[in-house]
């Protein structure tokens, strides 16, 4: 693994990718027959579940629920063979909380909450092959899902990771690149406004190429956006035949 | 953008676990080609540096060769290079960052004609890898289908070359697509012996020269294209476009003649290449010869400079600087190869010493010695201080210990040997017995060798560099001192010796064996026959007795008693042997006693083998015995160590080599079967023409130069279907036998000794050789052999050339003779000369056009006319319409004759002077001669150069003491030329034979 050129001279990555371009995604909605929404996507080989509860009632103690607006409740879980090595817990460790508070943090910026005060809407995701992306992928899937469901939204949320090596900013990094060390950001773009609705970074970048990071990441973000649409459309168009229009 | 996604499934290992990862890998449909050539350069984004495009041909290489040559492809003159990313990876991963940033800087520098193509990322060039494909065979075909998709990307406009190290890939691409060439480096250089100055081929290395369509080898025409590489050197060629090729000359001619013989029309056309890089050189010592007075004025003002001719025809002419020129004009000199410049014609070399006189028997057998690469200095007192001592005052005697360890066989067994009259080193002894239980016991028992001459050793190291012991035609050069070789390693009569045994107790009636075991052990031998001794004995005339020593000194009774044992044994040794042959020629063992193989499959390889062999039964006993022995330790030895034995195959030659002979069968009327050895052995059985018993000989030194040579090998480097004799039809066999004359045997018998210890459970004390030094080895011992079968033949020929130079061709009854024509040329015939063993070529138009005719008389003469050539038929007719034919197998009168040749050596030469068979004037003669003529001849030119030297020396005693009495001049007098002319009347030694 020591010697592994993320970027070659000739400008390929290690997949056989260019620096801009994304993996290739393929989604699907409604899924499940008995949750509100629920929602399928591959980013290249990272797998992701989501479904969509609500809105509904506040289950649990009352005391939780929201004069003003609804109540997101997130919770990710990774299945134990989602990577190289099993994993010994699917849900419930640290890295799954911070990745729930952090769907959670995204989701209550897209929707609009406000709508439902005083009710819960519950977001379940579930990495089935993580390969690098997970966080993108499941914001990608749980939009949809939300969208499946029916939940008013301000705007998809969208988002994309980026990484940066020699100089150059790669978008959509696969696990190879992320194990490599660099530095590495992930970012939820509500596109139609350009609005940011999480943005997280690991390791130093400087901040000179921040901007060209984060340029890379918003316009892979919108790419995933032209997608996602498609698939939004191509689902209502299947459904309105089914319902006979 | 379109993107296609596709995943490769790697299988690693991590912390000794296999881990399946699963990676993408995205496919798009142009990646950049970086050539001029490109018809969409707009699609393939060529945007980096191109390649030129006045190259002749794009380069691939191989991931092998990348990561191997990658220095050799750093030269700037190489241009056109085409790097696939698949090879670009695998240097990454094999051979590290450091290799791979040199590539990367290649790729980056804008000097070096070299592009990246990114072939794993191209839609039609990835294929993945196949289950069960090897990672390398992966890699080759991935290599070359990008290669063919780059070729047809390019519209078909630039041919392109991919180089490999991979016999596999050559053979399996090499003709697959047109336009895409893959060739692989390695060639041998032979350079025809008779057109020195126009043809040479080049033979693929390794077994499977199949490729491309490439069956025979690769004709290289004319000096500039074998471009400065010498005969014998490893070279790289590149065939040329297939409208180039040419075809080889049928016609016979003489080696220095101009390009007369080009105006018959050549064969169909062969591969032409032309050599482009010689890979490692063969450049040894020459023999050569100063150009005479006139040829060195001819050469002009330059005379420091002399271009000297090399004794071998197929060897350039050297340039060497000497003062000398004058002084060494009459001798054969040694020179060697110092350098060849580009610009010029011949090589540059030096002078090195002097072999000895043109002519002379001493230096010509030098020059033989020399161009085999032969050294035969005397073995050095570090060498000889390793010899047990056997001297009258200090005898060698068993040892106790050794007597100890060592079965002994010295009063229970009758041991004798059967060796050619004279011999010397007697290396193999037979033994025959009736066991308690009826059965019979088969011994065969081998001089130790490997007891005085441990591994090692200096007499080792020295017996390993000279590997066989040399037979020349009238000498030998030893392998062993003689203290071994002639006295304590051979098996003479009456004396205790050290033998390594092979024993088989053979079933009474049957003769299937039984148990087989094989020991060191102590043996006396009791009687030291020779072949004809032992044949009378075995035929029941007991007159013979007289001859032998052992008898001599025997009361009637004793020798009564002792001949009758001797007997038994010869005639049951003869009957086993009988049954064991007949069992082998059931399997197919072929008798081949060609002219010229006689001396090869032999197992007495031995000075007598230069006469026509008498064929005795006895010869073929203690041959049989001596096959028996090999077998069973080639099987055991094989057995013990089946990686590292030593074994001897003989592989089953090509069939399109047996065309000749099926041809030449067909002319008189026999079908040969060359499908199998069987088949074969069985149709040369009956290819048997009753009123011309030559033909049959012939034929069968036809099947032999058909076939391959019996080889050493280890047999770890081969597969053991390979390992098969054809000739003896054995599935293992190995030389085992002579330990004294052969170096293979000596090491056969320590693998012996191992397998031995190694089945007592002992420790095995020497330390074998592996199986890459065996193979070393064996190459060696195999290069050696050849050079010994040359310089036999050379010495062989030197000698008749002697015999005949003598005399005179047009009186002498001697020079005219019986021949008998066994090929057909353009223009002429080669004939074999029965009498003499001699095969030579016969003319049948001269150098000035006349063709041969023939009148009623059937004398010969030559006449303007034309020749026509037949499949087995040659006709020649006069323009005043006589035609005579000649057809395969006819007998034909030929005159005898030796060219001389100052810088070469001489050659006999046959005219035909009759197409009638020569008629013996007396038949007696004819047949007594016949068979005793070699040695004879041997002997005769030996006897008359000692007599001519000591003439010379008698006569310059007398020169200096008439010059110290008379006071005469030292020049040349009448008295001495008449002295001279007394002399060479000695050299007629015409009334000497034949008695």
């Amino acid at each position: 693994m020591a010697g592994l050129e993320l970027l070659s001279d000739q400008g390929y990555r290690v997949d056989g990718r260019r620096a801009g371009e994304l993996r290739r995604i393929q989604a699907r909605m409604g899924v499940f027959a008995q949750a509100d929404g629920s929602a399928y996507i591959e980013q290249g080989n990272t797998k992701a579940l989501a479904v969509v509860y609500g809105p509904h009632e506040i289950r649990g103690s009352r005391a939780r629920a929201l004069p003003d607006r609804a109540l997101v409740n997130c919770q990710y879980s990774s299945a134990t063979f989602s990577t190289g090595e099993r994993k010994r817990r699917p849900h419930g460790d640290r890295k799954s909380c911070e990745m729930g508070l952090q769907l959670r943090q995204t989701f209550e910026a897209a929707i609009l909450t406000q709508l439902h005060p005083r009710s819960q809407i519950d977001i379940y995701v579930q990495v089935l092959q993580a390969d690098g992306g997970t966080y993108a992928a499941c914001v990608n899937a749980a939009t949809l899902a939300v969208l499946d469901a029916g939940v008013p939204m301000r705007d998809f949320v969208c988002a994309c990771s980026a990484g940066f090596v020699d100089s150059t900013a790669l978008a959509d990094l696969s696990h190879v690149e992320e194990a490599a060390g660099g530095p590495q950001l992930a970012l939820a773009l509500l596109p139609a406004s350009g609005q940011i609705a999480l943005l997280e970074m690991d390791a130093r970048l400087h901040e000179d190429h921040l901007e060209s990071v984060l340029e890379a990441a918003a316009r892979a973000a919108r790419d995933v956006h032209t997608l996602l649409d498609r698939v939004v459309r191509q689902h209502v168009r299947e459904a309105s035949v089914l319902l006979g229009d | 953008m379109l993107q296609k996604r596709e995943k490769v499934l790697l299988l690693r290992t991590f912390q000794g676990r296999t881990l399946r990862i699963v990676r993408e890998h995205y496919l798009r449909p142009s990646v950049p080609c970086n050539s001029p050539l490109c018809p969409q350069p707009a699609t393939c984004h060529n945007d980096g540096k191109l390649l030129s495009s006045d190259v002749t041909h794009y380069m691939i290489p191989d991931w092998k060769v990348v990561q191997d040559y990658l220095e050799i492809l750093e030269f700037p003159e190489l241009k056109g290079i085409i790097f696939m990313q698949t090879a670009c990876q695998t240097l990454q991963h094999q051979r590290g960052r450091r290799q791979y940033n040199k590539l990367r800087h290649l790729l980056k520098d804008a000097r070096h004609d070299c592009v990246l193509f990114a072939n794993e990322f191209q839609q039609h060039c990835y294929h993945p890898r196949e289950r069960g494909e090897s990672m390398e065979k992966w890699q080759t075909r991935s290599i070359y289908r990008a290669a063919v998709w780059y070729y047809h990307h390019c519209q078909d406009k630039m041919p392109i070359v991919m180089v490999t190290e991979d016999e596999e890939a050559v053979q399996q691409y090499g003709s697959e697509t047109e336009g895409v060439f893959v060739i692989s480096f390695k060639g041998v250089l032979n350079v025809n012996k008779h057109r020195a100055q126009i043809e040479a081929f080049v033979r693929l290395q390794g077994a499977s020269c199949k490729d491309s369509g490439l069956v025979s080898d690769i004709l290289v025409h004319g000096m500039k294209a074998r471009n400065r590489s010498i005969h014998g050197d490893v070279v790289v060629v590149e065939l040329l476009p297939k409208n180039e090729w040419k075809g080889r000359t049928a016609a016979l001619c003489e080696n220095d003649s101009d390009d007369k013989a080009l105006g018959d029309p050549p064969s169909e056309p062969m591969p032409t290449g032309k050599v482009v890089g010689i890979l490692q050189k063969n450049w040894r010592d020459y023999v050569v010869t100063f150009p005479s007075k006139e040829e060195v004025q001819s050469q002009g003002k330059n005379a420091q400079k002399i271009l000297v001719t090399p004794w071998d025809n197929r060897i350039p002419k050297i340039r060497i600087s000497t003062q000398q020129t004058e002084a060494l004009q009459d001798f054969r000199v040694v020179v060697r190869i110092d350098s060849w410049e580009s610009t010029s014609l011949y090589p540059n070399g030096h002078f090195v010493r002097v072999l000895g006189r043109i002519g002379d028997l001493e230096g010509e057998i030098a020059t033989i010695l020399v161009e085999n690469s032969i050294s035969v200095v005397p073995f050095s007192e570090a060498q000889m201080c390793e010899m047990p001592v056997n001297t009258p005052e200090n005898p060698w005697k068993v040892s106790p210990e050794e007597e100890r360890e060592r079965k002994d066989l010295r009063e229970t067994h009758l041991v004798f040997s059967i060796d050619p009259k004279g011999c010397e080193d007697v290396d193999d002894t037979l033994s025959v017995r009736t066991l308690a239980n009826g059965n019979l016991e088969l011994g065969v028992h081998i001089a130790d060798v490997t007891h005085f001459v441990p591994p090692n050793s200096y007499i080792d190291i020295e017996a390993r560099t000279r590997a066989i012991t040399y037979y020349l035609a009238d000498r030998r050069y030893d392998m062993l001192p003689s203290i071994l070789s002639a006295d304590l390693c051979s098996l003479l009569g009456g004396v205790d010796r050290y033998a390594v045994s092979v024993i088989w107790e053979l079933d009474k009636t049957s003769y299937e064996i039984k148990t087989v075991w094989y020991s060191r052990t102590i043996i006396r031998s009791a009687y030291k026959l020779f072949y004809e001794a032992a044949q009378e004995l075995l035929d029941g005339n007991f007159h013979i007795v007289d001859d032998i020593p052992e008898f001599r000194d025997l009361d009637e009774k004793s020798r009564q008693a002792k001949l009758e044992e001797l007997v038994w044994a010869i005639g049951k040794l003869t009957e086993i042997a009988r049954h064991i042959r007949a069992k082998r020629d059931r399997c197919g063992a072929l008798e081949l006693e060609g002219v010229e193989i006689r001396v090869q499959l032999d197992e007495k390889k031995n000075i007598h083998d230069l006469i026509p062999r008498q064929p005795l039964e006895v010869h073929e006993t203690v041959a049989e015995c001596m096959i028996l022995a090999n077998h069973w330790v080639a099987k055991k030895i094989w057995e013990s160590f089946p990686h590292q034995a030593l074994l001897r195959q003989h592989p089953p030659p090509q069939q399109e080599f047996f065309s000749e002979l099926r041809e030449c069968a067909k002319a008189k009327g026999f079908f040969i079967d060359t499908r199998s050895n069987k088949t074969l052995a069985d149709s040369l059985d009956n290819a048997n023409d009753p009123n011309d018993p030559i033909v049959n000989r012939l034929l069968r030194s036809m099947a032999t130069q058909a076939m391959s040579n019996a080889l050493y090998f280890s047999t770890g480097s081969c597969a053991e279907e390979e390992f098969h004799h054809y000739g003896l039809a054995l599935d293992k066999y190995t030389h085992f036998t002579s330990p004294i004359r052969r170096y293979s045997d000596i090491v056969v018998h320590r693998l012996l000794m191992a397998a031995i210890s190694k089945d007592k459970k002992m420790e095995i004390k020497d330390n074998l050789l592996s199986n890459k030094d065996l193979e070393e080895l064996c190459r060696h011992i195999n290069n050696r052999n050849r050079a010994a079968q040359h310089s036999q033949k050379q010495s062989t020929e030197l000698f008749q050339c002697m015999y005949f130079k003598d005399k005179d061709p047009e009186n002498e009854a001697r020079c005219i003779s019986d021949g008998v024509i066994y090929s057909i040329r353009t223009n002429g015939v080669l004939v074999f000369i029965p009498r003499f063993g001699i095969k030579g070529a016969a003319y049948l138009r001269n150098k000035d056009g006349l063709v041969i005719s023939c009148g009623s008389d059937s004398r010969s003469e030559w006449k303007p006319g034309s020749l026509q050539r037949f499949q087995n038929k040659i006709t020649s007719t006069t323009t005043g319409g006589e035609s005579v034919t000649f057809h395969l197998f006819d007998h034909v009168t030929v005159r005898i004759s030796v060219q001389a040749s100052r810088c070469h050596s001489d050659t006999i030469r046959l005219e035909i002077i009759s197409n009638k068979p020569y008629l013996i004037p007396d038949k007696e003669l004819f047949h007594q001669s016949s068979l005793l003529l070699k040695s004879d001849l041997v002997k005769e030119v030996t006897r008359s150069v000692e007599e001519a030297q000591l003439a010379q020396e008698v006569k310059v005693n007398v020169i200096q003491e008439d010059y110290q009495k008379y006071c005469q001049t030292k020049g040349r007098s009448l008295y001495t030329l008449l002295e001279e002319i007394r002399d060479l009347a000695l050299l007629d030694v015409s009334n000497s034979y034949g008695m």
